[in-house]
């Protein structure tokens, strides 16, 4: 990983969860990518980098809400990503 | 002039004092997040928790409910410590 930040513990008293720390917990899970264009990809996070490469299975692709493709296996570049997100709530509840 | 004053905030000092508090995040484009900030790294990727998401559209504002994510910071213009969007 290729997090250089050092992290202290704010005033706020909560434990610190670096983007590093993230990574290391959600790989195997389902996840939810958005990339800059606003596109969704559900799916098992296979495997990323600290560039916020991903690779992923079971990959769903959901253009505003909208189930669109199915690629199974998929890459994606990082400089795309938005956010990774965890979903224990079905995003469809919100979107 | 700066230099070497003791009472001088850093930028990423800043931002470490919100951590565990809310935080408002207005992106680049029409989008802004609000969350709890857990961390973040010397890009200003974020992780943040209880994340509400709101993207302004043509037919409005449309809100995203996410539990837990990490915010890529290439696209983040503003932090703002413990605010939040008006309710227009």
């Amino acid at each position: 990983m290729s997090s250089g930040g050092a992290d202290k513990p704010g005033s706020g008293g909560g434990a610190v969860k670096t983007p590093s720390d993230f990574l290391k917990s959600i790989r195997g899970r389902p996840v939810v990518v958005k990339l800059n264009s606003g596109v969704d990809y559900r799916g098992i996070l296979a495997c990323l980098d600290g560039y916020m490469n991903i690779a992923m299975e079971q990959t769903e692709e959901y253009v505003n809400g909208q189930l669109k493709n199915k690629y199974g296996d998929a890459f994606i570049r990082g400089n795309n990503v938005l956010y990774i997100s965890t979903t224990k709530r079905t995003l469809a509840d919100g979107a | 002039m700066s230099q070497n004053n003791p009472s001088q905030l850093l930028p990423s000092e800043l931002i470490d004092r919100c951590i565990g508090s809310k935080i408002w995040v207005i992106m680049k484009g029409d989008k802004e997040l609000v969350g709890t900030l857990c961390g973040f790294d010397v890009y200003v990727n974020m992780v943040l928790e209880d994340v509400t998401e709101y993207e302004y559209t043509a037919e409005g504002r449309r809100i995203t409910k996410l539990d837990q994510i990490l915010l890529n910071g290439n696209n983040i213009a503003i932090l703002v410590p413990g605010g939040s969007p008006p309710d227009v």
